[in-house]
């Protein structure tokens, strides 16, 4: 039994003794700060970004990648353990709503007077529950069309402005080339919640309801225009969109405005193009999305966090940010440092702002997503009843909005 | 064994038990105690989420794809895996390489066999560029348009991944069949249908039986190869249970869903091993 004592001896030494060990590296103040960003994201904020912010105040940035649809479950169980690791996040601000309810993040209201007077004052409403500021907003976004100029040309087709000249080119492009051309982000979960949000609130709907006239015509329309679309709708979302339109799966497509480095600079495909997309029946609206910054509730430094907040928020980053990662700015007076084939592109994501909708932050946007996303498998993918399914989905609704206000 | 030597064996192995209770039991418990949990009540125990995701098109869809992927996968690999381990009993030239190249996809990890599969079963993937060049086809084929030809592009990409292992189970198999037995069959006049069936097959029943189980539990749980091949358009349950929680934050019903997918792995390894352990031993 010696080997055996010796064996556990051993285990206990080996377990025991990093805990032992360990130490703290440096006295430097150190700001912990979640993003959940692409590679070429992180490269310019470690390289342009944070230096600056760590000299201006001698301190550290440690940054950690966490997708915007993991944060609010790794930081319940931070909270909960009351072992809060984050001082600073950035988060989808369509991912607000449950961090409020479940009491996770701090309330800003009393820092209020931090966010520029430059800021878009849209921008500042976005994390605003109750009355309470609870987020600050450091990127906005807003969905455009892309579309393969010469191809469109190719086959005598004009980019769509309208619903009908949308329906047309989809058309066209399919006779012509046997197969869809024109992309729907129908992947599922927030990319298809987006557009299909968009064309809601283009035809005079109110998304929330899902059974409301706008509703009944966006469904009808999407239903009609389906058959008409690329088959790799299906597997598209934001990211897979930019290589739909670079192998030209997609010769039409909304995305968000990070794909026109990747689809054009990256791609090398000059020939696609951007314009802020077509109007409905009753109005034009572009989806507005975004991503804010927030204090989890028990973080560590919550002063140096805000200080973060507030470089993020400065002429100096966001001209950066728009320069370098071709960020639209929270800022109307951050676009000088443009580079000149970037500006048709931002003039397009102006233009698009000016008839920017914001998708309201209510605490059962989970559940309608969820209810959104089955209307348009079942209506426009399997061509179900419109009227029947919405009104089926409309009752759930109710019964889910009866549930979150008892 | 004194006492001092029982209680220090028991105290060496205790870590991993608890080990094994705190990570694999706990949250297995804790995963089937959620699913019968209210969502907005908390009330326990309920049937809410069961009545829920039962009463759901798609979580019928993801039982039925399941079931399909799984039936068919696990005949099309066995008769696939038996095939390639019976070549490899043969002697031929280049045995070595042809049993690395069999081995080669065992190696590659899932999730990179199921991009490589993606860029295979895309409308503008080889598959289509393939078909199109041998003029069967004119127009790209959608292969995850939903449907037979969607599960079927699963299947094959799975095949393709485990059929390496079929393959070796069954390899193990047939070369501990005892040479004079065939020998005897031959001098018998067996035919060689009638050697395949009456010796064969019954001494590699045990064998089978291992590749189904090990196989089976897997075909259930496959993940990675649906959600890029598949999407949402034919769920199984796993990306059922995984859209549920990850996408639309409902971790009631996932558990729910995968409190069924753990109840139909474990039903089906109990009558597999139950059934055909019967069958084998019965005889003897």
């Amino acid at each position: 039994m010696t080997i055996q004592r010796l064996f556990l001896l051993a285990s206990m030494v080996f377990l025991v003794f990093p805990a032992g060990c360990a130490k703290k590296a440096d006295n430097a103040k150190t700001l912990s700060v979640v993003m959940g960003l692409a590679e070429e994201e992180w490269k310019v904020m470690r390289e342009n970004i944070f230096p600056e912010f760590e000299k201006q105040y001698q301190c550290r940035v440690r940054h950690f990648q966490v997708e915007a649809g993991d944060f609010s479950k790794k930081l319940e169980a931070m909270v909960r353990a009351g072992n809060v690791t984050v001082d600073v996040f950035s988060q989808d601000n369509m991912r607000l709503a449950v961090l409020v309810n479940k009491d996770l993040v701090e309330d800003l209201s009393a820092y209020e007077s931090v966010v520029p007077a430059e800021v878009l004052p849209a921008m500042r409403e976005v994390g605003r529950f109750n009355g309470k500021l609870f987020f600050m907003p450091y990127r906005p976004n807003v969905q455009i069309a892309y579309y393969n100029e010469k191809r469109l040309e190719e086959a005598g087709l004009e980019p769509p402005q309208t619903w009908d000249e949308l329906l047309h080119v989809a058309r066209v492009l399919k006779e012509k080339k046997g197969m869809g051309k024109v992309g729907f982000q129908a992947w599922g979960d927030g990319p298809t919640t987006a557009q299909l949000y968009e064309f809601i609130v283009s035809a005079g709907g109110d998304p929330l309801l899902l059974n409301d006239t706008g509703c009944g015509k966006a469904f009808a329309f999407l239903k009609t225009l389906y058959p008409y679309l690329s088959p790799d709708s299906k597997k598209a979302k934001w990211d897979t969109t930019n290589t739909y339109l670079a192998n030209e799966s997609f010769y039409l497509a909304q995305n968000w405005p990070f794909g026109v480095r990747i689809v054009m600079r990256d791609y090398g495909k000059k020939e696609i193009k951007t314009y802020r997309g077509w109007r409905g029946p009753v109005r034009e609206a572009h989806v507005i999305g975004g991503e804010v910054f927030g204090i989890p509730k028990g973080a560590q430094d919550k002063t140096l966090a805000l200080a973060f907040i507030r470089y993020f928020q400065s002429k100096e980053v966001q001209e950066k940010l728009a320069a370098r990662l071709g960020w639209p700015s929270i800022r109307d007076d951050a676009y000088g440092n443009m580079a000149d084939w970037l500006k048709p592109h931002y003039r397009s994501v102006k233009e698009a702002l000016e008839h920017g909708v914001y998708r309201p932050n209510v605490p059962y946007w989970d559940e309608f997503d969820k209810l959104l996303n089955e209307a348009f498998l079942r209506i426009v993918v399997q061509q179900g009843d419109v009227g029947e399914i919405l009104n089926a989905y409309h009752e759930e609704m109710e019964g889910i909005k009866r549930e979150y206000s008892r | 064994m004194n006492i001092r030597d029982r209680a220090c064996l028991y105290l060496s192995v205790a870590p991993l038990i608890a080990y094994i209770l705190v990570f694999t039991f706990v949250p297995v418990l804790c995963g089937v105690w959620l699913g019968f949990a209210g969502k907005f009540s908390g009330a326990f125990p309920s049937w809410e989420n069961y009545r829920y995701i039962v009463s759901h098109f798609q979580f019928r869809s993801a039982l039925l794809n399941t079931l399909i992927i799984t039936g068919v996968g696990l005949f099309l690999e066995l008769v696939a895996g038996f095939f390639l381990a019976f070549l490899l009993t043969k002697k031929f030239k280049l045995k070595g390489f042809v049993r690395a190249l069999v081995l080669l996809p065992l190696g590659i990890p899932t999730i990179v066999s199921a991009a490589t599969m993606r860029s295979v079963f895309d409308t503008q993937g080889y598959l289509n560029e393939f078909l199109y060049r041998a003029q069967l086809i004119r127009v790209a084929v959608d292969w995850g348009d939903g449907g037979m030809k969607t599960l079927f592009a699963v299947v094959v990409s799975d095949m393709w991944k485990v059929t390496p292992l079929v393959m070796l189970i069954l390899l193990a198999g047939l070369e501990s069949i005892p040479g004079e037995l065939y020998e005897a069959a031959r001098v018998d006049g067996a035919s060689a249908l009638g050697t395949l069936r009456h010796i064969t097959i019954p001494l590699l029943k045990p064998f089978i039986v291992m590749a189904l189980v090990v196989r089976g539990i897997d075909a259930f749980r496959l993940f990675e190869l649906p959600l890029a091949l598949a999407g949402r358009g034919s769920p199984v349950l796993s990306t059922y249970a995984y859209f549920e929680y990850m996408d639309y934050n409902n971790p009631n019903t996932a558990a729910a869903a995968a409190s069924i997918l753990f109840a139909i792995i474990l039903l089906c390894v109990v009558l597999v091993v139950k059934t055909t352990t019967r069958k084998v031993l019965g005889g003897k």
